[in-house]
């Protein structure tokens, strides 16, 4: 899907949001979940499908995943003017 | 306490959020209803001169308007009720040229007057109850939207602190999640440089000898492999660090040091993506980080030592074994060398494949209690003597389990001697339920006592021997098991370790 296409939704907006203004926070999905004030669960499913579209990293553990924002400088401008569209 | 700039912010706050308030325009239209539509006024960024001009009066109000002297004679009404306000810091009452009535309030907290608020153009003098009422009412609205703005900034202030923090303590759960060193640093490398943003990380940790570092791990971002350095201590960056046991800030560098006790080694970071110099921030969040990193550093080496000594154990009591039955109890290298190998085979994890390493050294412990006479008896087992033989793996595993580090290796070593198709012992357990480790052993174990042993049976070649291991498949053997076993041993270099073993080097 692309990336205007998901950022239609205002859950995906709001995540990723949250990461391009705070681009030097590693958090889980609680975590975001908190800041974002949107559902857990929903949250783990957006952060997985926006680091299955490379728009924010994913550290695996067994214990746990953090996810951190995209350093691709190209992604991380069309997510700027989208944000701001 | 605000300085001038937050002040001027908390100030245009404050009036936009008086400007657009219900209660406000509510109260201002009874007002308007009793005394015939009044001008009202809100001023701010208020120095000396009243931010009223001339054209602001003409098009508000329509008996003044086109007169140039009574526009003049009104601003000046309204500029001395202001400086009046401003001096008394209360309201202040005024008449206009028009003979209509006014008033100015200023908006006062503490000692600091923010703006003011002005009406005039009231058709009569407004009576003292109502002007309480207002007074009253402006105040207890500005002291809630001050409480509302002191929270709102307070909101901003912890935010990004308690994302960091939230970001500190998710990376220690990514740090502590693993004691394995090789696994560890490379992870604190990549989140570092995640969390400030930089393209390149190094970690070194010092020599024995306390004078170099020793390059551990060095991520560039920009290049697909970089070269480790060492470096002596107190030269460059990281050497000074480690030295001082101080950041070292430089425009486009950042070594932190990895303080326990002592120093025992340095985390440098390199050239900010955004091409910035790395800030306080970036000094704050790093020296958190290198906190947690030297938790999970020194727990990975005390992992790393503990696995030495359970090593160390596990080789002794091998030994012992040796001794009291040379060649009988304790495998081969090349067998356990096969057994790891077909454990890779079917992707058995890091830690899962060290047990089964111990669990295959010690898979015959149970029969160091049995007879000499029993253990080297080449002839037929009496049944008492089988009996004996067939209680080894419970015996091994109650040898094993005291044992807190082997403790995993027991359920291996009880059940090597289960069948696939459920007719083995000591359970009678079937398939799968036949821990992994239990059924590789079994393959391998009877693989090694046909070609290496030959206790109770003549030996034989590798081929023969792998037949019959691949003939018993499904029924002795798990089948997957014996399919990643066979592979293993018609790779080349098994083959010519197994060639010295049937020939009896």
């Amino acid at each position: 899907m692309e990336l205007s296409k998901l950022l239609k939704n205002p859950d995906y907006r709001k995540i990723l949001r949250f990461f391009h203004e705070n681009p030097n926070s590693i958090d889980t999905a609680r975590g975001v979940a908190t800041w974002t004030n949107i559902d857990k669960k929903k949250v783990t499913l957006i952060l997985k499908k926006l680091s299955d579209h490379k728009l924010l990293i994913a550290h695996n553990v067994s214990s746990t995943t953090g996810y951190s924002y995209t350093r691709n400088k190209k992604n991380m401008k069309s997510i700027e003017g989208l944000l701001k569209g | 306490m605000l300085d001038k700039h937050e002040e001027k912010i908390y100030e245009n706050e404050l009036f936009k959020k008086l400007s657009t308030n219900v209660s406000l325009r509510e109260y201002e239209s009874i007002i308007s209803k009793q005394f015939g539509k009044p001008i009202w006024w809100m001023l701010h960024r208020v120095d000396k001169n009243l931010p009223i001009t001339l054209d602001d009066i003409e098009q508000r109000c329509e008996i003044v308007s086109g007169s140039y002297k009574d526009e003049a004679s009104c601003l000046i009404d309204l500029s001395e009720a202001f400086h009046r306000a401003k001096k008394t810091k209360k309201l202040e009452y005024f008449k206009c040229p028009a003979g209509l009535y006014g008033f100015c309030y200023p908006v006062v907290q503490g000692r600091k007057i923010y703006g003011y608020i002005a009406m005039c153009h009231a058709g009569q003098e407004i009576p003292r109850v109502f002007i309480d009422m207002f007074t009253k009412f402006i105040d207890a609205l500005v002291r809630e939207m001050q409480k509302e703005l002191q929270l709102s900034k307070l909101y901003e202030t912890i935010r990004p602190r308690a994302i960091a923090l939230s970001t500190v303590h998710t990376i220690h759960r990514l740090l502590t999640s693993t004691l394995d060193l090789d696994e560890l640093l490379p992870r604190m490398a990549r989140l570092s440089l995640q969390i400030v943003r930089a393209h390149r990380c190094s970690i070194k940790l010092v020599d024995k000898s306390q004078r170099t570092l020793l390059p551990k791990v060095t991520v560039d971002l920009r290049k697909k492999s970089v070269k480790l350095k060492k470096v002596k201590v107190g030269m460059y960056a990281p050497g000074k660090a480690f030295k001082n046991g101080k950041v070292i800030l430089g425009k486009n560098y950042m070594a932190i040091p990895l303080v326990d006790k002592d120093v025992i080694g340095v985390i440098t970071l390199y050239d900010k993506v955004d091409d910035s110099p790395f800030n306080h921030f970036d000094q704050e969040i790093m020296s958190t980080l290198s906190e947690q990193a030297v938790i999970a550093i020194n727990n990975a080496l005390l992992y790393k030592d503990q696995e030495r000594m359970t090593e160390g154990t596990i080789k002794s009591l091998a030994a012992l074994l040796d001794i009291q039955a040379p060649g009988r109890l304790t495998p081969r290298a090349p067998f356990i060398k096969i057994v790891l190998e077909t454990g890779k085979r079917i992707r058995m994890s890091q830690d899962e494949l060290k047990s089964l390493e111990y669990a295959y050294l010690l898979h015959d412990v149970g029969k160091a209690i049995l007879p000499a006479s029993v253990l080297s008896k080449s002839e037929k087992l009496t049944g008492k003597e089988y009996k004996l033989i067939r209680e080894h793996p419970l015996r091994g595993a109650k040898i094993i389990k005291p044992l807190k580090a082997l403790r995993i290796c027991a359920p291996m070593i009880l059940h090597q001697r289960e069948r696939f198709d459920g007719k083995g012992y000591p359970d009678k357990l079937k398939g799968r339920k036949i821990p992994l480790g239990a059924r590789i052993i079994s393959v391998v174990s009877a693989f090694e006592a046909m070609i290496a042993k030959g206790t109770y049976r003549a030996r034989k070649t590798v081929d023969s021997a792998s037949e019959e291991i691949k003939k018993n498949s499904g029924s002795q053997f798990d089948p997957k098991v014996v399919e990643a076993f066979v592979k293993v041993i018609n790779r080349r270099h098994i083959r010519s370790m197994l060639k010295k073993e049937e020939h009896g080097a």
